[in-house]
Parts: structure tokens; sequence; C-alpha cells
């Protein structure tokens, strides 16, 4: 049994800040869902906030070095889907406030 | 590790020249102005030597160096052979630097001018052509990148038939091959490139999505009809029907409009930064453009034509190109010095690499010297002219400064590290 927990996949997640809009993934909404099986193996589910991002690439590493750093952790991959699309209403109270949002 | 690929992100040592070099073209350019007076003819050689000096040394310059990272971001693939880039570069330098001392020193030195710049963008056209034939990607930016590819073409080969034809090298009628030279280049290449761009970068910098594209969709065929009328009606001394392009054009250029006041409207980011303000002059100007065009149709007077191409190329296409600078070269910066530090040590957010004060100086200079000069060439007022040209020399120092702190950015400590 693994005693990883979502959240800690999470915490691990926000420190990858996007360099453009300043905040980090978690709270920007872009991460989807982080499946954790019984031998630590992480798959993390994200998109991105625009399809042509030349980013891309690089985000999906930084998002699997971040949650490589867990201690005890398996196998990571990261999985990029476009469905749902990425809207603001996925974004936390503070981004939406600071990008006027709201 | 999985390797991260390379292949989108060409090296900053490949683009950052066509900026540094673009932006020091446009303060040239700027500057040249102070020697103009409102009261001109198209035609003269003096003001072909100076639209030669902004569109071939700043806007292509700044265009060529953007396309080489935009194009793997708008086709998902990687160059056909982006090398090339180091070569399309110093040909584009002076060819563009001999074809202004043609127009305003001799034109026994066009045609060599004129071949540098012709096999410049023959490389450039068909390296993006490789390059389109790699991608499986099918997008109305896709059509856009080909068909605005062969109308550069079509218009550097018609120019170079000019710079022959004035050199005295070969008869032409000039007047008729400058009218499907300048169509094809600016609005075949300049404006389709910018529409099809936009529709990637605007949504991308402003966070709006679920936007219809039907007015996109049009807009592109249309203006892409009106760019090939115009064109084949100006070879053919078909009058009307260069009037008929006219007119699809510029209904072609509404819908585009439409679309972008589509996007605006689920814009996520209100922040007026100095993008955002450049995007907000830069379609103020395009409208203002379309007026005057408008207005001069109807009443065939000359300073009005001349105010409303001011503010599509001073305006629109300028405004377009300096505030993507402030988004693109950061991040180019950004990429190559600091994207491998991310995880390792606190990196700076793309924001912080350059100067607000400095890009807010620029933009205020110019978007004054922009309204300013407008109004001398539309009132072919001298020291309306004059003054607008001095604000846009000062906003022009801005610009150049503003780009040497970017591209240096991180720069001494890169080398301590090394």
């Amino acid at each position: 049994m693994c005693d990883i927990t979502k959240e800690a996949v999470f915490d691990a997640i926000s420190t990858v800040i996007d360099p453009e809009v300043g905040f980090n993934l978690v709270e920007m909404g872009l991460i989807y869902d982080a499946i954790i099986d019984d031998d630590c193996n992480v798959h993390v589910i994200m998109t991105l906030s625009t399809q042509g991002c030349p980013l891309h690439q690089m985000i999906t590493q930084w998002v699997k070095e971040a949650v490589e750093r867990i201690e005890g952790v398996g196998e990571v991959d990261v999985e990029v889907v476009w469905e749902p699309a990425w809207n603001i209403s996925m974004a936390d109270e503070n981004v939406k406030k600071a990008l006027g949002g709201v | 590790m999985k390797q991260i690929s390379s292949d989108f992100a060409p090296p900053l040592k490949l683009i950052s020249p066509f900026f540094r070099f673009g932006v020091i073209f446009y303060a040239l350019a700027m500057t040249a102005l102070l020697f103009f007076t409102p009261d001109f003819h198209y035609a003269q050689m003096d003001i072909a030597g100076w639209v030669h000096l902004f569109l071939l040394g700043f806007v292509m310059m700044v265009i060529f160096g953007a396309m080489a990272q935009l194009v793997p971001v708008v086709l998902e693939t990687g160059h056909a052979v982006v090398e090339v880039y180091y070569i399309i570069m110093p040909l584009l330098l002076i060819g563009s630097i001999v074809m202004v001392a043609g127009f305003w020193l001799t034109p026994v030195l066009l045609p060599y001018g004129g071949l540098l710049v012709l096999v410049a963008m023959i490389i450039f056209a068909v390296e993006n052509f490789a390059t389109l034939r790699k991608s499986t990607l099918k997008s109305l930016t896709v059509d856009t990148v080909t068909w605005s590819n062969g109308y550069l073409l079509l218009g550097i080969l018609t120019g170079f038939a000019i710079a022959l034809g004035l050199a005295g090298e070969i008869g032409i009628h000039i007047d008729l091959m400058l009218k499907a030279h300048v169509y094809a280049v600016l609005g075949g290449y300049v404006v389709l490139t910018i529409m099809g761009l936009s529709l990637i970068l605007i949504p991308m910098f402003s966070l709006a999505h679920g936007f219809e594209e039907r007015a996109i969709k049009w807009a592109f065929k249309m203006v892409v009809s009106g760019v090939a009328i115009v064109f084949l009606a100006a070879l053919t001394g078909f009058e009307s029907g260069m009037y008929i392009g006219y007119l699809v054009t510029i209904i072609g250029i509404f819908f585009y409009l439409w679309q972008i006041y589509l996007i605006a409207r689920l814009t996520v980011r209100k922040e007026l930064d100095i993008w955002a303000k450049s995007m907000l002059f830069a379609y103020g100007s395009l409208m203002l453009s379309i007026v005057l065009g408008i207005v001069y149709f109807l009443n065939d007077k000359e300073s009005i034509l001349h105010a409303s191409v001011w503010f599509l190329l001073m305006g629109f296409v300028a405004s377009m190109i300096t505030g993507h600078l402030y988004k693109i070269v950061p991040f180019l910066v950004w990429f190559e010095r600091f994207a491998p530090l991310v995880g390792k040590q606190k990196v700076p957010m793309l924001h912080e690499m350059y100067s607000k004060e400095g890009a807010s100086m620029f933009f205020w200079f110019t978007a004054s010297g922009v309204v300013l000069s407008g109004m001398g060439l539309l009132f072919e007022n001298g020291l309306f002219f004059k003054a607008g040209g001095s604000f846009l020399v000062a906003g022009a120092m801005f610009l150049v400064m503003t780009m040497e702190k970017m591209l240096a950015y991180g720069s001494e400590k890169l080398e301590i590290r090394n």
C-alpha cells in the first residue's frame, strides 16, 4: 500500500510556476487529477492554458521532476489533455482576482 | 531522464540579431522622418527609400526573427533547416542597406540590394514551405502561413523587376508593377501574417478561450482573394478590378476586427501592460486607417491617403510588432538562460525581464508621435509632422535601450556559471 496522497502530489506540483502569468500550475487550475497506484506510481492528468504553448514540453517535464522529488515515489508520467478545455473558472480566487477575471 | 526536445526553440543567438538590428533600423527610420516634409508623392525615390528602410529593415527583419521562433509553435513541428536563418540575416541586413542607399543616393545600387533581399526572402519562403510539408497539422493559421509566403514570393519578384526597371536594365510599366508589389508585400504578406499569428498570440497572452472562429475564416478568405484581385488587376492595368480588390480586402479586414472583438470579450487578463496598450493602439489605428481610406476614395485628396497609410504602417503594423517584442524577447531569453534552472533556483518571471518604465516611455512617446505626425500628414502641416517625428525618435531610443536590456538580461550570471 502506498502512503503518498493526492494532496502531496498537488503540493509538489505547486512549486512549478508558469513564468508568463506568475502563478503555480495548481492555483491556475491546470492540474486535473493525480492517480496513485499501490506501488506509488503517479499518473498526472493536466492541461495547459493554450494548445500552442511553446513551453509545453518543458512544463510537463517540470511537473514530472517535481513529483519525482516526493520521497518513495515510483514511476511518474504526465498526460496532457485538452478536454475539458481550461478556462478561468478553474483557477483559484486569488488568480482570478489578480488577472482581473472577477 | 527524458530529454527535452529543443526542436521547437531555435537558439537565442540565431534570433536575437533580427530583433537587435530590427529596432536599430526602426530608430534610423524614425530619425529619417525629421528630414521629410508632409507634402510628397508616394512614388518619390526618397519616400521609397524610407518605406524600404522601415519595411525591410524593421518590419521584415523582426517578422523573420519572430517566425524563426513562432513557425514551430504554430505548425507544431521543428524547422526543416533552422540554420538558414544564419544566412537570411546578413543577406537581409546588407540588402536593406544597399537598397535604401539605391533609393537615396544612386538607383544603380537597386538591383544589387534587390538581389540580396530576393535571395534572403526566397530562402525564407522555401524553408517555410519545407517546414509546412513536415507538419501534419491543418488549421487556419497554417493556411495563412502558406498563402502569405506565396504572396511574399510574388511581392519580391515584382519588387526585383522594379529595381531592374529603375536601374534601366529592363523596360517595364513601373507604376502598375509598383501597385502589384506594394499590395502583395503589404496586404499579402505583412497583413496576412499578422492576422494569422494574432489568432494564436492574442488569445495566448490574454488567456481568452472558447471563441467562435467563423469571422476569421471569412476574413482570411476575403483578404487572400482581395490581394489576388488587386495583384492581377494591377499587372494588367485593369483599374476597376483594383477597386473591387480593395473593397474585398476592406470587408475582410472588417471580419478580422470582428474576430478580435470576439476574442477581446473573452479576455481573462485585464492588466494594461505594454502589450495590451500596444494592441489597443494598434487596432484603434487600423480602424482609423480604414476610415481615412474610405474618405480618400470618396474625395480623392492625396493627403488623406498618406494619413491612412501612415496609421496602417506606424499605428497598426509597428505597434503590433513592438508590443509583441516585449512578450517574445523576454520569453526567448528566459527559455535560453533560465528554463534549465527551474526547480534548482529562483528564476525571474517574464514581466520582470524588461524595464516597465522604459517600455512605458517608449509607448507614450511613440503613440503621441504617431498621432501628431498623422495629423501633420492629414493637414499637410510641417510643424505637426516634425513634432511627431521628434516624439517618435525619443520613443525609438527607449525601444533600442529596452531591447538591449532584455537581450542582456541574465547574461552576466550565465558567464559566472560557465
